[in-house]
């Protein structure tokens, strides 16, 4: 998530806006946001149908996997990678998503 | 019939040559060079003084994708006596513009897993890479462990991002710190030479 906050200036750049979504209630991802000075919106889905939705919630496990989605602006899902976010991949795919006009 | 023998041959040697190939060992591609001043130039994107023989490299994973390496030294005494430092592209921290704001959001993650009591001992500021900067140094007590540690930060700009060098030296609470390694870390950061921009500053 600090990866995310310091690309925030590279995001605008490329019109692109960064939301994470965890199983966390409400007063944990404030806590934790405050902690580490992230700004950008964190969605709370204690229900976890966000999860199933994008098939990250493993079966029986109270948390998501970690997954990086990059949605564009007509709402197609253009980017899925698993694990830790490779910043530099996405930033070359938002700019390159930037540049053919499909802003994300 | 001897076409037929000699297509066989053929058959057998294109084999036993692919399998040859395949037993071919293919260098280890190392991610630095010499250069005929004597210092080491780094995937062609940083250039410094290394320290002396007895330092090994430490290749840090690349979590996150920010570029980590540094040198490590084990120094006599008991258990945790060695000393760490590195360069680090995205040091701990993710707001702050100013480097004493990013100080205060590096010490809140710097070295958490160890449950240390920090203590800062100087703060000035510094040149690092031909601009201004800030450096720290502070010192952490572990009275569970009966471990302490001194450490020096040093922040510094690379286009609009802000980078850091750090050394870690790990000693029992009664053992004495070898300063020496420190002014070999003030070397590596005073040489230290960004080769070209970075991959932020092209997009």
């Amino acid at each position: 998530m600090e990866g995310h906050q310091r690309n925030l200036y590279l995001y605008d750049r490329f019109n692109a806006r960064v939301l994470g979504v965890s199983r966390d209630d409400v007063t944990t991802l404030k806590y934790w946001a405050n902690g580490l000075g992230i700004t950008f919106p964190l969605l709370s889905n204690i229900t976890a149908f966000l999860g199933a939705s994008f098939d990250i919630q493993p079966e029986g496990q109270p948390i998501f996997g970690r997954r990086t989605v990059i949605i564009d602006k007509y709402g197609v899902i253009r980017y899925v990678r698993d694990g830790s976010p490779d910043f530099k991949d996405i930033l070359l795919f938002l700019k390159k998503l930037n540049q053919e006009g499909g802003k994300p | 019939m001897k076409r037929k023998g000699l297509t066989i041959l053929c058959l057998m040697l294109v084999v036993v040559w692919l399998s040859g190939c395949a037993t071919t060992e293919t260098p280890k591609k190392v991610p630095y060079r010499l250069s005929p001043q004597g210092t080491v130039i780094w995937e062609d994107e940083f250039e410094f003084m290394p320290p002396p023989p007895d330092w090994k490299l430490l290749r840090v994973e690349a979590g996150e994708n920010d570029i980590n390496f540094g040198f490590m030294r084990s120094d006599p005494g008991g258990f945790p006596s060695v000393t760490t430092f590195a360069y680090d592209e995205d040091p701990f921290g993710c707001t702050a513009a100013s480097f004493e704001g990013r100080e205060r959001e590096f010490f809140k993650r710097f070295l958490f897993n160890a449950i240390l009591r920090f203590q800062i001992l100087e703060r000035k500021k510094a040149k690092v890479v031909g601009g201004e900067g800030l450096a720290v140094t502070v010192e952490g007590k572990d009275p569970v462990k009966k471990e302490k540690v001194r450490a020096k930060v040093v922040f510094g700009r690379r286009g609009e991002r802000i980078v850091g060098f750090y050394i870690t030296q790990w000693r029992p609470m009664d053992g004495s710190y070898d300063l020496s390694a420190f002014d070999v870390f003030d070397k590596f950061v005073a040489s230290f030479k960004f080769l070209k921009k970075s991959f932020y500053e092209t997009l």
